[in-house]
């Protein structure tokens, strides 16, 4: 029996800031498989392999799919204040195309927004977000995929009930990727710098504006 | 009175969500903005707030139970009475389940449904006067930090904090204050390029607007112009002829209402160019009714009033209702009632000048048509050489939406119309 633990995970914690766009960027210090709100372990994990190498599973707040997390991801967690409710996806618009930005200064090519909040390298997936609403606060979830190998997906995580028409049915292999797979060497250091300072600019700049103007 | 409260559609583009939570069981009193219930869509998950203050009547859904959007979510006694009652039924509570701890009252949203009041909408709020009374927060810091923070002059909630849950470290501070300081020395070195070459302006909640909506028009639809010249000589003349007749009873008669008509029976022709396109549905959108925007160049900037019907009024009608939009524009009397649910646009801007344009789809719309000034030019009538007068055309469309040929086919139909105004009262 998988023993489902709260989420704990430090990023949660930025719910409580008192600016107006927080981030809070880091790196997971070992794996997690962390299933979304309504998600069950029985049918989203491959319970044998989970059971056998001993993985915490967690059940975030926030909505979508099970995902995985590892020290070759970048776990990224943006919460901002709103006074008006806008539709979600302005909101998974305006910060995927943040992380896009930052992606880009270090030479990845043909990103794209992908679904409802993910960002891919042409059709294949590097990014998937989620979205927990609270009052007056908004905490955006996503997983970068730096370098992790695509195959510890289909060990602990089957098919999804749900997914994005541009998946098409294919296997977590044919669809996710990573940036290193895709030839970007890119230090996670650096990058989760960049992302950082990112959205420390963004804290007095336009994303603020736009997602609460 | 009791009001049914049903599932909104909070924007995804999806149609159904999953009962994650309640926060309350019949017989509860609620007021407005409190937490109903804790939704989950596919990327979502959130808290549902009341829009009415009462007693929860009935509360519809299981936890784990899916929901479309329309479905209802809870009825709400509205009155103390009937409220009484339901308080007496309090333990026959439909839900007993507790999966997390509440989370709370989110804004305003949207409510589908026909039967349902509407809940207060923050759209169309003046967003400065929102943000008047917006408290300013307090931000979190370490004691040394803040100790700091007073000791350089800092404002220590103008600092983004790095620490956890953005608290304000020493380095912040730090960071701040040198690129404060760098900013300041910098405005000092080049004060004549700031103060005598340019000049800023805060961009008004309008322009921001029609920033936000150009630009959305731009990366939505796939944009294709065509332009056409139409002979315009017998509408000169028929205008001419009623624009006295209609004066004596205070209408000003314009080219205006012989286009709306025009362009309206032409939509009735081609449905494609009064309808959009649902992405996220897989389907077209086809409009039975013909509400035509009036881009109207006014001093805050552009404003788009709608003309409602307008296959159902008469040429005379017509003139009256642009003299009305005209006047409420002038006189900034325009509110968001007067420029909602267009299905087509029409931008006269030869009014002012030029001749051909590229007009940007009011998006969602599928198209827009843009006249330019009336030009005149020789043309042949048998073997003469007469004096040709003309309106230049310009129509974009969504071509996502429209083939080249059906522009072509009604660009056609709309030029016979206004080439021959008769016809329009013939058909």
């Amino acid at each position: 029996m998988i023993n489902i633990q709260k989420y704990t995970l430090p990023d949660l914690d930025i719910m409580d800031s008192a600016v107006a766009v927080s981030a809070y960027v880091w790196q997971p210090d070992r794996t997690y498989l962390v299933l979304g709100q309504s998600n069950k372990a029985e049918t989203s994990l491959d319970m044998n392999a989970v059971l056998a190498d001993q993985i915490t599973v967690m059940k975030r707040p926030s909505g979508g799919e099970t995902v995985i997390l590892t020290p070759n991801t970048i776990v990224i967690a943006v919460s901002f204040a709103t006074e008006t409710l806008k539709n979600p996806r302005a909101y998974f618009h305006t910060i995927n195309e943040s992380i896009m930005a930052v992606l880009a200064q270090h030479g990845v090519k043909n990103l794209l927004q992908k679904g409802i909040s993910d960002i891919a390298i042409g059709e294949k997936k590097i990014l998937g977000s989620s979205i927990y609403r609270k009052p007056k606060r908004v905490l955006y979830h996503a997983v970068l995929n730096m370098g992790e190998d695509v195959s510890i997906i289909a060990k602990y995580i089957r098919h999804p009930a749900k997914e994005p028409d541009y998946r098409q049915g294919r296997s977590h292999a044919e669809f996710v990727t990573s940036l290193h797979a895709e030839g970007y060497e890119i230090h996670i250091e650096h990058l989760m710098a960049d992302i950082r300072e990112r959205f420390a600019h963004e804290n007095n700049g336009a994303m603020a504006e736009l997602l609460n103007g | 009175m009791r009001y049914i409260f049903k599932f909104p559609d909070i924007g995804e583009g999806l149609d159904e969500g999953t009962i994650a939570e309640w926060y309350v069981v019949k017989g509860q009193q609620v007021s407005s903005g409190d937490a109903l219930v804790k939704m989950e869509t596919d990327k979502v998950v959130t808290d549902i707030p009341s829009p009415k203050t009462g007693v929860i009547a009935a509360v519809y859904g299981k936890i784990g139970e899916t929901i479309k959007v329309g479905d209802p979510l809870v009825e709400i006694e509205m009155e103390g009475i009937a409220g009484a009652a339901a308080v007496a039924e309090v333990q026959k509570v439909l839900v007993e389940e507790v999966v997390e701890e509440g989370a709370g009252v989110v804004g305003t949203l949207e409510v589908a449904g026909n039967n349902a009041y509407m809940p207060a909408s923050e759209e169309g709020v003046d967003a400065d006067a929102a943000h008047v009374s917006k408290p300013v927060k307090k931000a979190l810091a370490t004691p040394v930090a803040r100790a700091m923070a007073k000791e350089m002059g800092v404002d220590i909630n103008l600092v983004t904090g790095s620490g956890p849950a953005g608290r304000v470290m020493t380095a912040d501070i730090k960071k701040y204050f040198e690129s404060s300081k760098r900013m300041e020395d910098q405005a000092k070195q080049i004060p004549q390029l700031a103060e005598d070459r340019i000049s800023y302006k805060p961009l008004s909640q309008l322009r921001k607007t029609i920033a936000k909506n150009m630009v959305n028009s731009k990366h939505s639809a796939a944009h294709m112009t065509m332009h056409e010249e139409v002979e315009i000589s017998e509408l000169i003349r028929v205008r001419e002829k009623y624009k006295a007749i209609l004066a004596a009873e205070g209408i000003k008669l314009s080219f205006l209402p012989f286009i709306l008509k025009a362009v309206a029976l032409s939509l009735k022709k081609f449905p494609s160019l009064n309808s959009e396109i649902d992405m996220e549905n897989n389907r077209m959108v086809y409009k039975n009714y013909f509400n035509i925007g009036i881009a109207v160049d006014t001093e805050d900037g552009l404003l788009v009033p709608v003309i409602y019907d307008v296959d159902k009024l008469t040429i005379k009608q017509l003139a009256e209702k642009v003299t009305e939009i005209a006047d409420k524009a002038r006189d900034r009397k325009l509110s968001m009632n007067d420029m909602k649910d267009g299905t087509f646009t029409i931008t006269n801007y030869g009014s002012i000048g030029g001749i051909f344009a590229t007009p940007v789809i009011n998006y969602p719309q599928a198209g827009i048509l843009g006249i330019g000034r009336l030009i005149e030019k020789p043309i042949f009538r048998g073997e003469e050489v007469v004096k040709g007068r003309f309106f230049p055309l310009s129509l974009s469309v969504d071509h996502r939406i429209v083939d080249g040929g059906e522009v072509t086919r009604f660009v056609n139909t709309l030029t016979a119309y206004l080439n021959d105004p008769v016809s329009m009262i013939i058909e």
